[in-house]
């Protein structure tokens, strides 16, 4: 039974074209999906697009502005206020958008394959590479994050490419000892040990056992991770370590607005809850992909999404 | 046999972790700069490297390290010019203490609403409880915990703003420190639990008439705990190290704090020391964990 | 989970008030809490320049010889009563009688000896003797239990105002490691210190001076201003050190005070294109310093000088450089038509926190270098790495740098500013000119008319000839003083908080 069902998982074989209007008219039909959907959409456009149109509005100093309330008179510039040096906090939310998703995209994405593949050599080979893997776990975990920055600055020098590492690197144990939990504990399934005896190999084992169903627990972590990278970039900032002004990202608008809280809360309000929405929208999504995606769910959205 | 083997490979963990801090953080600068004044000689920069050793060679530096350490001695603040594990140990049962009430606080939540949340995906349930834990686990904790005080301290005085005490000192800084574990917690309980109640042996369950919360909470839930116990074992290991933001606003002196400072103020005696306490505490967690994991899955034996 | 988690604190802060569990917070009337922005190392009376231990201990605990009457910036006497010079390197001072040690020694010429000698002590850091002596030495000897005299190794013409800084500590503290328990002549003596949560004083009924009206004092810390505010507004706290601006709403409780400090961008006057005077000036003009005052406070003041009011050597004549771009943008084309090399980039070494504000303060003086045409890239750093770039030997001494600082002169002489920033020898300084050179060393040897005059001179030169910094501001503190207590803060405050002026409020 599940052994069949796994191996015909739409994730684990890619979606033809009958197969990806099925998952758009699921889409469809699923309102907070949607809507995360078009968030993401929106993102992507005003990270690309938006932060090209919109760079010059981001920078200089209108002291005049300064901490100037959301408004609706004078356009759209002041429409969710200023920031501190009084510029539109709706133009730098568009043009920070950019880095902000580059950096946390890179970060979550390397720590998520590096610790996955890790996870998965770690769960299948119980031997000494496994042994050594976990122990090299062990040793990261135990590492301070703001020592490994100090650390990577000094003997790498500061750059985005530098920040990125430093954040994958602390982020790496949750992937890589979540999957090899699952391994061990998925191989030893029937399904696995009946495709292994019918001579599979380990990699098809991997590919049409193993992943489609570590993915989800995989995705909610990232989803969720995507927020705390953001907001240990920021930490990280100030040791002169990736991104420096006058680029800037969502973690630096929160941080910097940090001060005015009790005088003007939408300073770090709008970079916070741009934040929020990206994490809700992805969290939102992956749940969604991984019910339309688990023929096991399939029978909810026949009877009506119940 | 596994458990002694696996209790020397974590010493030998904490063994090259120790050797890696010790080597690795004395790349990060030389402490005469944060400990002298700022218009100090180099005469007066060489007179303090001597008096704290650091003229000598690394590897001698690690030798007496060693040394010392074999006899109780993990050497001396430089900030605070006391010894340096006595700071370590004042710290970590306050950090202890903390991690440990909101980590048992969040994970009790989390599987309470993630299985409620499971029950019936997109449900209204669902939706509410993955709304909300996800807004708290994506806020900036700083923000958070300043807006908590000024509602709860300042408005309407029915907390304190910060500080140790009684049970009022508690509520604020373990919200806040809990909204992140318990938002992700939440997420993978759900996703565990969703699969657990469509696969083989709940169908079975329910085939053999059991009822529906004995369905969810005992067979299905039971079934479901591997990814939480790895991603609440991975939370508490992060606890561990600190939360710096919750002990820094609202004063509560634990290890996250004193490891920070020490990192920054290249205090290296502090830092091998919490460093030391933390690891300790993260490795024989991790040790737990993987016991867990046997005890739960009798199939799994962890290497 | 935000909004459950605020119901059910809601909820139960409810019953906990209802039950009144949450803290008492009536006080007694004398006793008073006092929260400072971090905990102090030590209590190393040795090392009380160190601004958080001073706080704690200076005239709370311990006693200097000499001390500066803030607001008039003139010597006075403390525990010693008269002094006089006897030759260029020679002072004798007159001890105050009656004076006993809270343990109960008696203070007299061998516990000054006593207490001079602990600054010479190598196996802990005593930085007070360091940042303000130099490299003069000090011998004390005694002339009979009530006089002492003072032999420093070069002329010193100010060693009163030195010795302000040197805290009278008992003979019998011990010299093992940075004391955690002082003691000293002072109106308050230690009472016990719960690492990482307080530190508690009580008043001495044998105090030599008028006794203080509060009975006890305690010292908590939190590093966060809007919690150090919100504990004094709660009535947690009587007084909040060093709030952020921004954190200062409440007018009836909160001052804005002159805080010694003073800020500035340190030019690489050696460096191209930074060593042409005319990229200097433009620097300075390019800045519309008065519209950005909000960012570090709107109390501050332009500074000239990196030296506030008050000390020896300030030169109220002295003119900030006009906010002018265009003439900005016409010194930078002068020197370009003559081949300096204005277009490189130039780097700002910054560090984020050196005081609120910071690292915006440099972003807005780099969108307004921008305006003129300059190209200026900020580069971040913490603490540690930020101090390489202080002292000499200077890393990257090709780079054309502008260094952020903040200085502080709370000693009430210019001497203590000009040798270590500006001389040709000085270790922080960049710069490297004859006359200032003079100008110093001149003024440093010197008393009277002629000192001040020499030091006005130099900061001069340094000003309105050299364009040798980014002049910035005087800062302004600001302190939130609760409704229980009578006390206003002062420009010592930031290093020290002599709680036996405090009084309670009517």
């Amino acid at each position: 039974m599940s052994q069949i069902d796994h191996s015909s998982t739409p994730l684990a074989r890619p979606a033809k074209g009958r197969g990806t209007m099925r998952i758009l008219r699921a889409l469809v039909q699923d309102r907070a999906a949607m809507i995360a959907a078009c968030f993401l959409v929106l993102l992507i456009l005003s990270a690309t697009l938006g932060a090209s149109l919109l760079a010059s509005h981001a920078s200089g100093v209108n002291m005049a502005m300064r901490n100037a309330p959301p408004q609706l008179s004078g356009g759209w510039a002041y429409l969710l206020g200023g920031d501190n040096l009084g510029r539109s906090l709706l133009a730098r939310l568009v043009v920070g958008s950019r880095t902000t998703l580059g950096i946390a995209a890179s970060a979550v994405i390397c720590s998520m394959v590096i610790g996955a593949t890790l996870g998965l050599i770690a769960g299948l080979r119980s031997g000494i590479v496994g042994d050594v893997i976990m122990r090299v776990t062990d040793v990261i975990m135990s590492f301070p994050a703001l020592l490994t920055a100090l650390i990577v600055l000094y003997l790498l020098g500061p750059s985005v490419a530098n920040l990125v590492l430093v954040l994958a690197i602390t982020r790496i144990p949750v992937y890589l000892r979540t999957v090899r939990a699952e391994v061990l504990e998925i191989r030893r399934r029937p399904f696995v040990n009946a495709a292994r005896s019918m001579g599979a190999s380990e990699f098809w084992v991997v590919r049409h056992h193993l992943l489609p169903l570590i993915l989800p627990t995989l995705l909610t972590i990232a989803s969720v991770d995507f927020a705390a990278v953001i907001i240990a970039e920021s930490g990280l900032s100030f040791l002169g370590l990736g991104i420096q002004p006058p680029t800037f990202t969502w973690g630096a608008m929160v941080a910097t607005g940090r001060a005015y809280l009790t005088q003007a809360w939408w300073v770090t309000f709008f970079p916070g809850l741009a934040i929020m929405l990206t994490t809700l929208s992805l969290t939102l999504l992956s749940n969604w992909l991984r019910l339309v995606t688990d023929p096991n769910q399939r029978w909810r959205f026949a009877k009506g999404g119940k | 046999m596994a458990i002694f083997r696996r209790s020397f490979l974590t010493l030998v963990s904490l063994l090259v972790l120790l050797i890696l801090v010790f080597f690795l953080s004395r790349l990060t600068g030389d402490p005469s700069y944060l400990f002298l004044p700022v218009n100090a000689t180099p005469e007066a920069r060489a007179a303090f490297a001597q008096a704290n050793g650091f003229d000598q060679p690394l590897v001698t530096q690690f030798i007496t390290y060693v040394q010392n350490m074999l006899t109780g001695d993990f050497g001396t603040s430089l900030r605070q010019q006391r010894p340096a594990i006595d700071i370590a140990l004042e710290a970590f049962p306050i950090t202890l203490k903390l991690a440990g009430v909101t980590l048992a606080i969040a994970i009790a939540g989390a599987l309470v609403m993630g299985s409620l949340a499971a029950w019936k995906p997109r449900g209204l349930v669902d939706r509410t409880v993955g709304l909300t834990s996800l807004a708290g686990a994506s806020a900036p904790d700083f923000w958070v915990a300043i807006t908590l005080v000024l509602i709860f301290s300042v408005s309407l005085g029915i907390l304190p703003t910060s500080g140790m005490g009684g049970i009022a000192y508690w509520i604020l800084p373990v919200i806040v420190l809990g909204l992140r574990p318990f938002g992700l917690l939440v997420q993978v309980v759900r996703g565990a639990m969703i699969a657990a109640l469509s696969s083989p042996y709940v169908k079975t369950a329910r085939a053999k008439g059991a009822s529906e919360t004995r369905v969810i909470f005992v067979h299905a839930l039971r079934n479901s705990m591997l990814p939480v116990i790895t991603v609440a074992g991975d939370i508490a290991a992060s606890l561990m190290n600190g939360a710096v933001i919750v002990e820094t606003i609202f004063g509560w002196p634990g290890i996250g704090g004193v490891m920070i400072n020490a990192i920054l103020q290249r205090d290296f005696a502090v830092i091998q020391a919490t460093i030391l306490v933390t690891a300790i505490a993260i490795l024989i967690l991790n040790i737990v964990v993987d016991l867990l994991y046997g005890v739960l899955d009798p199939r799994v034996r962890a290497a | 989970m935000m909004q459950l988690n605020l119901r059910g604190a809601t909820a139960i802060g409810l019953v906990l008030g209802a039950l009144s569990l949450a803290p008492a917070f009536a006080q007694d009337a004398a006793k008073i809490t006092i929260v400072l922005p971090e905990e102090p190392p030590s209590l190393e009376p040795c090392d009380a320049k160190h601004s958080s231990i001073g706080r704690v201990v200076i005239r709370n605990i311990t006693e200097p010889l000499t001390m500066l009457d803030p607001q008039s910036g003139e010597v006075v006497p403390m525990l010693a009563t008269e002094w006089q010079q006897v030759d260029a390197d020679t002072w004798r001072f007159k001890l105050r009688q009656g004076v006993t040690f809270s343990d109960g020694t008696p203070f007299d010429a061998k516990a000054v000896i006593a207490a001079f000698k602990r600054l010479d002590r190598t196996d802990v850091v005593c930085n007070t003797k360091q940042q303000t002596m130099g490299g003069v030495d000090l011998t004390v000897t005694e002339i009979d239990p009530h006089e002492v005299e003072i032999t420093s190794s070069k002329p010193s013409p100010i060693l009163p105002t030195m010795i302000t800084v040197v805290q009278m500590s008992a003979p019998s503290m011990d010299m093992n490691g940075a004391s955690r328990q002082p003691v000293g002549t002072g109106p308050y003596k230690f009472q016990s210190w719960q690492p990482g949560q307080q530190i508690t004083l009580a008043r001495r009924d044998d105090y030599w001076g008028d006794a203080p009206v509060i009975t006890d004092a305690s010292f908590v810390w939190r590093s966060e201003s809007a919690v150090r505010a919100a504990m004094v507004a709660q009535g947690e706290a009587d007084v909040a050190l060093i709030i952020a601006e921004t954190d200062a709403t409440d007018p009836k409780m909160d001052y804005a005070y002159p805080n010694g400090e003073t800020t500035r961008l340190r030019i690489a006057t050696n460096v191209p294109p930074l060593n042409d005077v005319r990229v200097r000036k433009a620097l300075n003009m390019a800045l519309d310093l008065d519209a950005l005052k909000p960012i570090v406070g709107d109390e501050v003041t332009r500074a000239e000088q990196l030296v506030p009011q008050n000390t020896d050597g300030f030169d109220a004549g002295l003119k900030p450089y006009p906010y002018d771009p265009a003439g900005a943008r016409a010194l930078l084309d002068e020197a370009r038509a003559e081949g300096v090399p204005v277009d490189t980039q130039i780097d700002i070494i910054g560090r984020d926190g050196i005081y609120v504000g910071a690292a915006e303060m440099l972003q807005a003086m780099q969108a307004m270098w921008a305006e003129v045409g300059l190209n200026v890239n900020i580069r971040m750093f913490d603490t540690g790495n930020w101090l390489r770039y202080q002292n000499r030997p200077f890393p990257e001494p090709d780079a054309p740098l502008l260094g952020q600082d903040q200085h502080d002169n709370l000693l009430g002489d210019a001497s203590f500013t000009l040798f270590n920033k500006y001389h040709s020898n000085g270790v922080n300084s960049m710069l490297w000119d004859d006359q200032v050179d003079q100008l110093i060393i001149k003024g440093e040897n010197a008393t009277g008319a002629e000192r001040t005059q020499a030091f006005q001179q130099a900061f001069r030169r340094i000003h309105d000839d050299l364009a040798a910094d980014i002049f910035m501001y005087h800062m302004v503190g600001y302190t939130r003083v609760g409704p229980r207590i009578d006390w206003k803060p002062t420009i010592a405050t930031n290093s020290e908080i002599a709680i036996s002026e405090m009084k309670l409020a009517k």
